[in-house]
């Protein structure tokens, strides 16, 4: 389909603010690529250069693409989508840039380009619409698909899958991902649906709110749990609003931007009376620290967004911020730290999940070589891009210290991929949330048997 | 998404892409090209052919033979941070991308030398070896992604080759395809200094012109085992370059002697890396002193006593390993961090005696004012070699122009005191003008007669190093040619 064609079928493109050969609204910011000057300081911090050894995959490569577009050098055509698409968008690059170029905001903002000029067709449209659209913005839906998950997980379907081979007519990235998928619990938002607020341990010094997320509440509920307990321990009272929803992290680097700012929307709203909203997911709590990167064009929607990403904070960060009882028994176990991109790159927070991990008895901490480096999970990227998060993957657990026993990170995403990438080279460590770890130590402290 | 294959009837596209195995080594459509018009030095920008990516020196020799009989133009790229266009595909060249040619073949620390494949990244020679104590000395700031072979074929430097010499001095030997797709090594076996001509020191440098790099012997060092860092911020860019001329006169080797200007600090204070140097300094030197621990700390107090004399405002010493790497982070990237304050930049690499820094810079000032171009200075003060920056927005008509005329202008001034006009970027496209500067006619026809040797057919890397509308020496010289045929 020409560019003219789609710009017809998906409505009149608003022209008046389009920009080079971007003629949809919304249009990249010409600022940030204006801040490169070619140097080529970010290639080595790339996964998909180091991989491929190619410009036009590299940060670098990009913004030059991006920018020809913008100037009219270049027209968007299919074969631009492979550069913009095979971008990990980890920011590990504007970490490396010496002039802070925005290369992560750039390809989310040309990917929404892309996708308005050359819609999805086929059974790609069809599973991005199911998924992204239809299932995540929809809590819902979101437990609906939990609980099949459950089902599947412990009525027996699953052995019946794996033992008949059925699983086997499923590429084989799906094949892996579904081996490692936890034991689906119950959500919290389900769980505390009726409670107003999960009263602090003693005095209360805070009141927070929690952004549950979505495959975090589905997949992940027990460090969710082992969120509020650690919160509520530490003199906050918790509330889960019940009208928030996904992020949109997910839709955004699609490039549904449309749908990004439907759902940032909800979220302001829902969080409008609370002042602090605490993440446990790193590619949420940076997506929401950005929402007001959506509404350039949107004045008053950009000053919500603004004083809403000011209240959003990732919850290492916020205890070790705010002070966090030190846990006074002792784990002793052999723990490395992987670096999720949205919290070291994306917010630029390192050393405090490092701090907690540290202050916890008994924890021997091994440094991991390379350890803010992509593990290939990047969303929905593994799901993808098998094929190149697989190689991100082998070179991210190549760096793995053989001789610890856990690998803790602040990232959904991650602990799936990491937990892949574990059963796939025949490691034996186990995937753990920071926080949760602290909540094992306090638990142990209150008497409590704990399995690390 | 992209349809599998090879898309294109160009014959020569399919023939390279059999020669480096399929289609993932080889691309040759405008939005996977564009990011190869250009590499460092963004004023020039040319589309190659084709970007093929071998994996070993057979395929690079086969390449190039393939193109040496078609008559195709091509050329060696690393990792495209080169500063004066050397790797620019002037004539739509097939570019032959060395970056996955990137494995370190050998480490020998019994005999203090190692052996890589070009496109190895620079830094990371240092990072699998200092484990063990030792390091590979040439640090230009790109370190952390430049390749080797890219080092070689610039010759390049950096902020610590004021006490241990440039790349050529750490290179023992290197196996290079001839631009006919032979395979020569020379200096085998990595013994330094053999017999016969020194033709590792004709190749390093050569930019490109004479040969590819397919393999690199180098020279390793043992860490130094004492190292320590000053940081010195002072009223008068006059009394910092005293300061550095003082320090060399007394006999000091500093492994590093770097300043930086106003404009420059303004840059990197506002990039990445900021240190909080103070924004009303016209001048800040960073000075590193390596060696045995025995007499490390006379020499920096000998530094403190000198800088202090020359009217200091504060000078310190760096007091933990994190504050020295913040120090030399916000050196390193400081032509990057240009991008903060301009869109634009140009980077000169002129050399000069160091007795004649406060002129020159002056002069520069002038240069400056008479553009209405902003002009930071960030260079290696200690072996007088500048690197004005020349800030613009090419996005304004004429701008460019005005900032390459600028950046000549620099040069002659560095050429008039007696100076150079390349320290360690290279000539490439940028500055093949400025050679006028300091050659004659007959001295650069004597050197394109060297190129011939090894280049005859003038098909690698063509139109780089000399002169062009002084062609007319070449013109004569194949007119001369064809008549005595």
């Amino acid at each position: 389909m020409s560019l003219r064609e789609s710009e017809i079928k998906s409505g009149p493109a608003c022209t008046t603010i389009s920009l080079g050969n971007y003629r949809f609204s919304d249009p990249p910011d010409p600022s940030k690529w204006a801040d490169c000057v070619h140097c080529g300081m970010c290639l080595e911090s790339c996964p998909t250069y180091e991989q491929t050894g190619q410009e036009q995959h590299s940060p670098r490569g990009r913004v030059h693409l991006m920018k020809s577009v913008g100037e009219g050098k270049l027209e968007i055509t299919e074969d631009l989508i492979d550069p913009i698409f095979m971008c990990l968008d980890c920011r590990a690059c504007t970490t490396a840039c010496p002039a802070d170029v925005d290369v992560g905001g750039l390809i989310e903002e040309v990917r929404g380009q892309i996708r308005q000029a050359i819609p999805l067709t086929g059974w790609k449209a069809f599973v991005n619409d199911f998924f992204l659209k239809g299932i995540f913005p929809h809590p819902s839906r979101l437990h609906l698909l939990g609980s099949l998950l459950k089902l599947y997980q412990k009525s027996g379907l699953r052995t019946i899958a794996r033992k008949t081979k059925l699983l086997h007519i499923m590429p084989e990235h799906l094949v892996e991902m579904e081996a490692i998928l936890p034991e689906v619990g119950v959500p919290v938002r389900k769980k505390y649906k009726h409670m107003n607020v999960i009263k602090a341990k003693g005095e209360t010094k805070h009141t927070v709110a929690l952004l549950t997320g979505c495959v975090m509440d589905v997949v992940f509920s027990d460090i969710n749990e082992a969120t509020i307990r650690v919160l509520t321990r530490n003199g906050n009272d918790v509330v889960i609003p019940q009208n928030q929803t996904c992020c949109g992290a997910l839709h955004v680097h699609a490039g549904d931007r449309e749908t990004g700012r439907m759902l940032a929307k909800q979220n302001i709203e829902a969080f409008q009376h609370v002042d602090r909203v605490i993440v446990n997911a790193a590619g949420c709590g940076c997506m929401l620290k950005e929402y007001p990167e959506l509404f350039r064009d949107d004045p008053e929607w950009r000053e919500k967004a603004e004083r809403f990403s000011q209240k959003v904070e990732d919850i290492s960060k916020y205890l070790h911020d705010t002070g966090y009882e030190k846990p006074k028994a002792e784990l002793n176990v052999r723990i490395t730290y992987h670096d999720a991109c949205h919290l070291a790159h994306g917010q630029g927070i390192r050393q405090e999940p490092r701090a907690i991990l540290s202050s916890i008895p008994g924890v021997e901490m091994v440094s991991m070589p390379n350890a803010d480096r992509c593990c290939g999970s990047a969303g929905i990227y593994n799901l993808t891009h098998p094929e190149m998060a697989n190689k991100v993957l082998e070179s991210k657990m190549q760096n793995v210290p053989e001789d610890v026993e856990l690998i803790s990170m602040g990232n959904p995403g991650c602990m799936l991929q990491m937990a892949m990438g574990v059963l796939k080279y025949g490691r034996n460590q186990k995937v753990v949330h920071t926080v949760q770890l602290l909540d094992w130590a306090y638990q142990k402290e209150d008497g409590k048997e704990v399995r690390v | 998404m992209r349809k599998k294959g090879i898309q294109t009837n160009d014959p020569h596209i399919q023939a390279l892409a059999r020669i480096v195995g399929g289609e993932k080594s080889i691309l040759y459509k405008k939005e996977d090209l564009i990011a190869y018009d250009c590499d460092g030095f963004t004023v020039h920008r040319h589309l190659p052919k084709a970007v093929v990516f071998p994996k070993n020196t057979e395929e690079v020799a086969a390449i190039v033979k393939y193109c040496h009989e078609h008559d195709l133009p091509f050329l060696a790229r690393g990792a495209g941070t080169g500063l004066s266009g050397g790797a620019i595909p002037l004539n739509g060249e097939v570019i032959i991308s060395l970056v996955r040619m990137k494995r370190l073949i050998s480490v020998d620390l019994e005999n203090r030398r190692a052996v890589v494949e070009p496109g190895f990244v620079n830094l990371k020679l240092t990072n699998s070896i200092s484990d063990r104590g030792y390091y590979y000395a040439p640090d230009p700031s790109s370190q952390y992604c430049c390749t080797i072979g890219g080092n070689v074929a610039e010759n390049a430097g950096g902020a610590h080759c004021l006490k241990y010499g440039v790349t050529t001095n750490h290179i023992l030997g290197l196996e290079v395809v001839l631009p006919n797709g032979e395979i020569i090594e020379i200096g085998k076996n990595g013994i330094p200094d053999p017999p016969g001509y020194d033709l590792i020191g004709l190749l390093t440098g050569s930019e490109g012109t004479l040969g590819i790099v397919t393999k690199i012997t180098v020279r390793i060092l043992k860490n130094p085992e004492a190292k320590q860092t000053v940081l010195a911020y002072f009223d008068r860019v006059e009394d910092a370059s005293q300061a550095v001329s003082d320090i060399i006169s007394e006999g000091m080797v500093p492994a590093a002697l770097e300043m930086m200007d106003q404009t420059a600090i303004e840059g990197v204070e506002a990039a990445a890396f900021p240190v909080g140097h103070p924004k009303d300094i016209e001048a800040l030197l960073l000075i590193e002193v390596d060696g045995i621990s025995a007499g490390i700390s006379e020499q920096i107090e000998e530094i403190l006593r000198i800088c202090r004399n020359r009217n200091v405002r504060e000078v310190k010493v760096a007091q933990t390993e994190e504050e020295r790497a913040r120090w030399w982070a916000n050196r390193k990237t400081g032509f990057g961090a240009m991008g903060a304050i301009s869109p634009d930049y140009l980077v000169q690499d002129g050399v000069i005696p160091r007795s004649k820094l406060p002129e020159v810079l002056k002069n520069i000032q002038q240069i400056s004012k008479k553009y209405g171009l902003r002009i930071a200075n960030i260079f290696h003060a200690g072996d007088g070699n500048l690197h004005p920056l020349v800030l613009f927005d090419a996005s304004k008509p004429g701008e460019t122009e005005k900032a390459l005329a600028a950046g000549s202008e620099c040069l002659q001034a560095c050429a008039a005191v007696g100076g150079s006009i390349t320290g360690e970027h290279g000539v490439g496209i940028e500055k093949k003008e400025e050679m006028r500067f300091i050659f004659s006619d007959e001295e650069i026809a004597a050197q394109i007669d060297i190129r011939d040797v090894f280049n005859p057919k003038n098909l690698l890397n063509a139109g780089k190093l000399f002169p062009t509308p002084g062609r007319c020496v070449e013109v004569k010289r194949e007119k001369k040619q064809r008549q005595s045929l």
